[in-house]
């Protein structure tokens, strides 16, 4: 199920939940956000940008926490900036871990759920504790959790109220492969309900695996934003390079040269192959076809410059 | 109110603050003890209330406490970033500052109240007149010293640092050098309120009225309560 689908199948308003207009955040002469607008209905939305891009701060703006220097930040058309009444609506994960180390998992949901004024406060704390599988850690003090069992504790005090609008910093920080697949199935299931969920990442593959609707973060500016599969399109347009490690690397180049969407072909002084590609999908395609029938064992492809930040400013060049 | 009241409470529990503030509270107790095992049944003249009562419980053990306890009492949420916890709930930021107040209140209130009564109660030989006045007087002084103190806590990552500044130059010096300053001073208005309560302790011509020490007291408790609401209301929570 993606995001699309979700928004199709529950009919969901399509009216904008979260509206930010014109906003810029400074510190001193430092610009953290700049001139940012964008519209963020139900639905998984993610906001995905390198470390330092101003994610954070942007999330900080809409939660509240803190104040825009400029601009207009509105959910459900009310600004929420000391508007606590709001936040009854709201569950906000922040990228922060740091938990109550005295305190029980259960009882910091319990606490949680008090304070947004939960009615049927423990079935309601043992639904959000059931949500993230945590059920057998509940009576343990948090400080004797791993990080994935505190994002997850967290999680569940962040949903114990059940808001319309899920707003999560980086949440899948520390979390294992199990938790990650748990975790997104959670969320695809709550958006289904017709409900807003906001995911900052500076994973890209994390961010493609949930959501559709996708705003890009560059330098405290908004690079790109919408459909995630066009924006995947055109990284996946760019010239790419690639390192792969073979048996027989001059043989696999001369293959590998054939291709149409292979612009270059060099051998590094090691001895691996690195390929500049047009279309890293059918390098993914074809280079395992060539080798086999060139004979030749891969043992490792390796991207070269698949750091987020290349990807970015290929985007914000382009 | 009352999840915030029992989180702060628990927070400002720690062990190694409560040993300490264990060990600072017993030291008038036992100077209490000394005085009467020397002294015997004679009520405590003007050096001891000067020593044990004036400088070190109201002049530098209650005010030390209380900054502890109360800076502690939103800093350390803001330094650990687990503040938004509290200041993303629907509830008014009122209903935040209040019973992290009262909390402070609560964990200093109970060593300090505690130690000014055992204090009092053995050097002036049970003579109730003088243990309630001691006890009152530093009542009051907790509370007002909570107050400035939880606002600090929330102004400044150094509130400890200018806590001290303020209880051993303001308070310690300018107050005891400076007339005019005493009606800016809670250890004044703490040790008038002694005085009154008991006019035989504290005698002297120093003390301010009952009018202006009322007015002052609640002065005070009140505008840094309201700082503080203030102040979280308008702050960046990290």
């Amino acid at each position: 199920m993606t995001n699309s689908d979700i928004q199709n199948a529950s009919g969901a308003s399509q009216e904008a939940v979260i509206k930010v207009e014109n906003v810029s955040r400074w510190f001193g002469n430092v610009v953290s956000v700049s001139d940012v607008s964008f519209e963020i209905k139900p639905g998984i939305t993610g906001l995905l940008g390198p470390n330092g891009a101003g994610k954070t701060t942007l999330l900080r703006m809409i939660t509240g926490l803190a104040d825009v220097s400029d601009g207009k930040v509105t959910v459900f058309g009310e600004s929420v900036r000391n508007n606590s009444a709001l936040y009854s609506r709201i569950g906000v994960m922040s990228e922060h871990e740091t938990v109550y180390q005295f305190m029980k998992g259960r009882d910091f949901v319990k606490m949680m759920g008090e304070l947004r004024g939960v009615k049927d406060l423990d079935n309601a704390v043992d639904k959000a504790i059931n949500l993230v599988d945590l059920s057998d850690a509940a009576y343990r003090p948090m400080g004797t959790y791993s990080r994935g069992m505190r994002q997850r504790m967290r999680l569940a005090a962040t949903l114990v109220h059940e808001p319309d609008i899920l707003l999560l910093d980086e949440p899948l920080n520390g979390a294992d492969p199990r938790q990650r697949v748990h975790f997104q199935n959670l969320l695809l299931s709550y958006a289904s309900q017709g409900k807003t969920v906001v995911l900052s990442s500076h994973i890209l593959e994390e961010v493609e695996q949930l959501a559709d609707t996708v705003l890009l973060i560059v330098n405290g500016k908004l690079a790109a934003s919408g459909d995630f599969h066009a924006i995947r399109a055109a990284l996946d347009d760019r010239p790419y390079h690639v390192r792969v490690i073979s048996d027989s690397p001059r043989d696999l180049a001369s293959e590998l040269v054939k291709l149409e969407t292979v612009d270059a072909v060099n051998v590094d002084p090691e001895g691996a192959i690195v390929v500049l590609s047009r279309n890293v999908r059918d390098l993914q395609i074809e280079l395992p076809r060539l080798a086999k029938s060139a004979g030749v064992r891969v043992r490792r492809v390796e991207p070269l410059d698949d750091s987020l930040e290349s990807v970015f400013g290929y985007l914000v060049e382009g | 109110m009352g999840s915030v009241y029992k989180l702060t409470f628990r927070q400002l529990s720690g062990r190694w603050r409560l040993i300490i503030t264990l060990l600072l509270t017993a030291l008038p107790v036992v100077m209490g003890v000394t005085w009467r095992l020397i002294e015997g049944d004679r009520f405590p003249d003007a050096d001891f209330q000067d020593i044990a009562l004036n400088g070190m419980l109201s002049g530098a053990i209650i005010p030390l406490v209380a900054l502890a306890i109360a800076s502690a009492a939103f800093s350390n949420e803001i330094e650990d970033r687990t503040l938004a916890n509290l200041t993303l709930s629907p509830i008014p930021r009122w209903k935040i500052v209040l019973p992290k107040l009262l909390g402070a209140m609560t964990v200093s209130g109970a060593f300090l109240v505690t130690s000014a009564f055992i204090t009092s109660f053995i050097a002036f030989s049970g003579d109730m007149e003088a243990v309630m006045a001691i006890t009152a007087g530093a009542a009051v002084a907790v509370a007002l010293y909570s107050s400035l103190f939880l606002w600090a806590g929330l102004m400044t990552t150094r509130a400890i640092g200018y806590g001290l500044l303020y209880v051993f130059l303001w308070e310690g010096m300018f107050a005891g050098l400076v007339s005019g300053v005493r009606f800016l001073s809670i250890r004044h208005y703490s040790l008038t309120v002694m005085h009154r309560l008991d006019e035989r302790i504290f005698t002297g011509g120093e003390h301010l009225s009952n009018g202006v020490v009322i007015g002052a007291s609640v002065g005070v408790f009140v505008i840094f309560l309201a700082l503080s609401i203030r102040r979280l209301r308008r702050m960046d929570v990290p």
